[in-house]
């Protein structure tokens, strides 16, 4: 009896191929936008990940979000230290300076000065060059989507293509000279900037001059206090805030969530498409199931009992979805793959949204057979002479 | 079922595997960056932190000319131990030197001229004694004796003065001596050469200079000077220990003894090394030494200290959080 079933589904071509189109198209749209969503909030706190050594981030009270560095007095960092419980603390400068490439162009750019004796919140991926290299005489690395990107060498001729930052060029730092010794891999930020390592004494001479100049100062805490008590005890010693690495990332993504619409509009596309997928899909199976009435009232006639029949549907139902579904899926598995690593449009396919997608489009063709089987319970077998 | 119909659940599972392959990629975590070198850690339960710079004990002496010159030799190279009173370097004295030989040559004069004045005086002695000594007071006039005796007063008188103006000479050649003393510069104590700026032939200027003609100091004992910020100042207790690591590898560290306590809370600089350096805050300065050879440590170089504090015996609520809470 199912044999007969898939050969009722794949007999009539049509409508196969648009009810697995609808839920493939609903497929994608609920994997691909939320997918992109989750990416660009993640690059929201992407730095705080790519830091990953530190447990605690202290910072001025009043900092809102990660890219909102206010500074705070170089001593400040000491006093730190000096609270129990801390480990060890290091300087972290996060500030946005302006490249001037070699034909005079002006590019804002995000200047990291790590902690010259440690180099704590370095690159974890150094494409070329070595991490130990930044102790060198002006020495910065650049992001390889910097590098790539916005920092490259400017074309030399008006239609030649610039060409990526190697290792050795020479970049200008607020008039003072900054030699690339590494290409790293870093995550891309929110703002999709150029990322410039290097320490924290140089990059507080390539800034502008400011009587502060410490925008974080990275904590690791003693292993047999938990985080949030040493973080409480910073901010209740020295009036800093003291965030864990989690907290910190929860207050930045809620900041990009209260003041952005980016959420209103994914969720929006998403829905569209989870009620575009299932009226589709519904309507077509539905229609579907309609046309075929005549062999379910031929097995009715023959004695098939309404068990069966719901399931012959349920199968039909169920084979769509898993087609629809996987080439959906295949289909945004494939962009999220080519887009990994990429400094523009990326997105982020991970167990949950599959499994959450999967659901979705479960419903639908549920929601597609359920109103079939309705037609199907109430048909007189007699239909078929008619 | 038949191989057509088979074509697009196959490539919808294919389909779906990509899926599951991508999705447990993303899960996997890069691993953190590891740190180059260690970040410094303390070893005492409780402490405060400071940053420390390294100096001579005897402090960085910078050492200065009274007299402005041109050098003409420099005794002394770059970290050679020397002792006090040991010439460090000399600035040309030919001028002076010059000077020494006319006032030399006004000695000789001066002792010519005292010679002089003797015999003069010795003319007009036997002259007085010529008259004074007649027994008939009418063979002489009053005036001529009068005349007489003044004369070998003032011939005594030019004598005197004849002799000081020797005095004075001698004194004038000591003075240029003194003054050629000078133009070599000597080690005030016993200690080692960190900084030697100033080569034959430049001009050696008086007067404080940003960078030392030469600078010394005693390196037996290295002294680290700690900033304690002033928020952490009050918890600092005077003769307790404290430990100093090397910046780039923690596993160099040494503890420090106890030296002094500057009186004075100086304002901070940042040591940048840049020619603007900025003051952001006031510091206590507290020294602390230890041995040379505990640590291949150089003097200016920067350390991260940690000085132990009893416990902290009630919390104490800064203002901030304070206003935090109130909220």
């Amino acid at each position: 009896m199912f044999q007969i079933a898939l050969k009722m589904l794949f007999g009539d071509r049509g409508k196969y191929f648009g009810i697995i189109t609808g839920i493939a198209l609903a497929s994608l749209l609920m994997i691909q936008q939320p997918g992109i969503l989750i990416s660009i909030f993640s690059r929201t706190y992407s730095f705080i990940s790519d830091v990953a050594l530190p447990d605690i981030w202290v910072m001025d009270p009043m900092v809102k979000y990660v890219d909102d560095s206010q500074p705070m007095l170089d001593t400040e960092l000491y006093r730190i230290r000096g609270v129990k419980g801390v480990e060890w603390a290091v300087p972290l400068y996060k500030g946005n300076q302006r490249v001037r490439l070699a034909d005079g162009q002006l590019v804002g750019s995000n200047l990291l000065g790590l902690d010259d004796a440690t180099l704590i919140g370095g690159p974890a991926v150094m494409l070329k060059g070595r991490l130990a290299d930044l102790r060198l005489p002006d020495a910065v690395i650049v992001d390889e989507a910097g590098a790539t990107g916005r920092l490259a060498k400017p074309a030399t001729t008006p239609e030649g293509k610039p060409t990526p930052l190697q290792v050795g060029d020479i970049l200008e730092i607020n008039d003072k000279r900054a030699l690339v010794v590494g290409i790293a891999q870093a995550r891309a930020t929110f703002q999709s900037q150029p990322i410039i390592y290097t320490t924290y004494t140089r990059a507080t001479s390539f800034a502008l001059s400011e009587r502060k100049q410490l925008s974080y100062i990275l904590v690791k805490a003693k292993s047999d206090e938990s985080l949030q008590t040493v973080a409480r005890r910073i901010t209740h010693d020295t009036g800093m805030a003291a965030r864990t690495a989690q907290e910190f990332k929860d207050m930045t993504f809620r900041y990009i969530l209260n003041n952005t619409s980016i959420l209103t509009n994914f969720g929006f596309v998403v829905v569209v498409g989870f009620i575009v997928g299932a009226a589709v899909t519904g309507q077509i199976f539905y229609n579907f199931t309609l046309d075929n009435l005549r062999y379910f009232a031929v097995f009715k006639a023959m004695g098939a009992t309404d068990r069966m029949l719901r399931r012959m549907i349920l199968l039909q139902a169920l084979l769509v979805g898993f087609v629809g579904f996987g080439l959906g899926a295949g289909a945004t598995a494939l962009f999220a793959a080519a887009t990994r690593g990429r400094a523009g449009l990326s997105m982020t396919l991970n167990w949950e949204l599959l499994v959450g997608s999967g659901i979705a489009v479960a419903l639908i063709v549920l929601f597609a057979a359920l109103i079939s089987v309705r037609k199907v319970l109430r048909l007189e077998p007699a239909v078929v002479f008619k | 079922m038949n191989l057509k119909n088979k074509i697009l659940p196959g490539i919808a599972a294919l389909g779906l595997l990509i899926a599951v392959v991508v999705a447990i990629q993303a899960e996997q975590k890069t691993p953190p960056a590891q740190p180059v070198a260690q970040p410094a850690q303390a070893p005492f339960k409780s402490y405060i932190g400071g940053a420390g710079l390294i100096e001579a004990s005897s402090n960085n002496i910078h050492i200065g000319t009274g007299l402005a010159g041109i050098v003409k030799t420099v005794f002394v190279k770059v970290g050679q131990p020397v002792k006090a009173g040991a010439p460090l370097f000399h600035i040309d004295d030919r001028e002076l030197q010059a000077a020494l030989l006319i006032k030399d040559a006004n000695v000789l004069k001066a002792k010519a001229a005292v010679e002089e004045a003797r015999a003069t005086l010795e003319d007009a002695r036997s002259q007085y004694a010529l008259v004074s000594s007649a027994g008939d007071r009418r063979a002489v006039s009053i005036d001529d004796v009068q005349k007489r005796r003044n004369a070998e007063l003032l011939a005594k008188a030019r004598l005197e003065s004849a002799r000081a103006a020797v005095i004075a000479s001698d004194a004038d050649v000591k003075s240029t001596r003194t003054g050629i003393e000078r133009l070599t510069v000597r080690a005030p104590i016993d200690g080692e050469v960190m900084q030697v700026n100033i080569r034959p032939g430049e001009f050696a200027q008086a007067g404080v200079l940003s960078t030392p003609l030469v600078m010394m100091g005693n390196l037996d004992l290295l002294y680290v000077r700690v900033n304690i910020d002033e928020n952490d100042a009050w918890r600092f207790k005077p003769q307790t220990p404290a430990a100093a690591t090397m910046r780039g590898n923690r596993d160099l560290k040494t503890m420090l003894s106890f030296v002094r306590v500057e009186p004075y809370v100086t304002p901070k600089q940042s040591l940048t090394g840049a020619s603007t350096e900025r003051v952001d805050t006031r510091v206590l300065q507290v020294l602390y030494s230890f041995r040379r050879d505990a640590l291949p440590a150089y003097v200016g170089q920067q350390m991260d200290v940690f000085i132990e504090t009893p416990e902290l015996p009630t919390p104490v609520v800064p203002l901030a959080v304070a206003r935090e809470e109130g909220k």
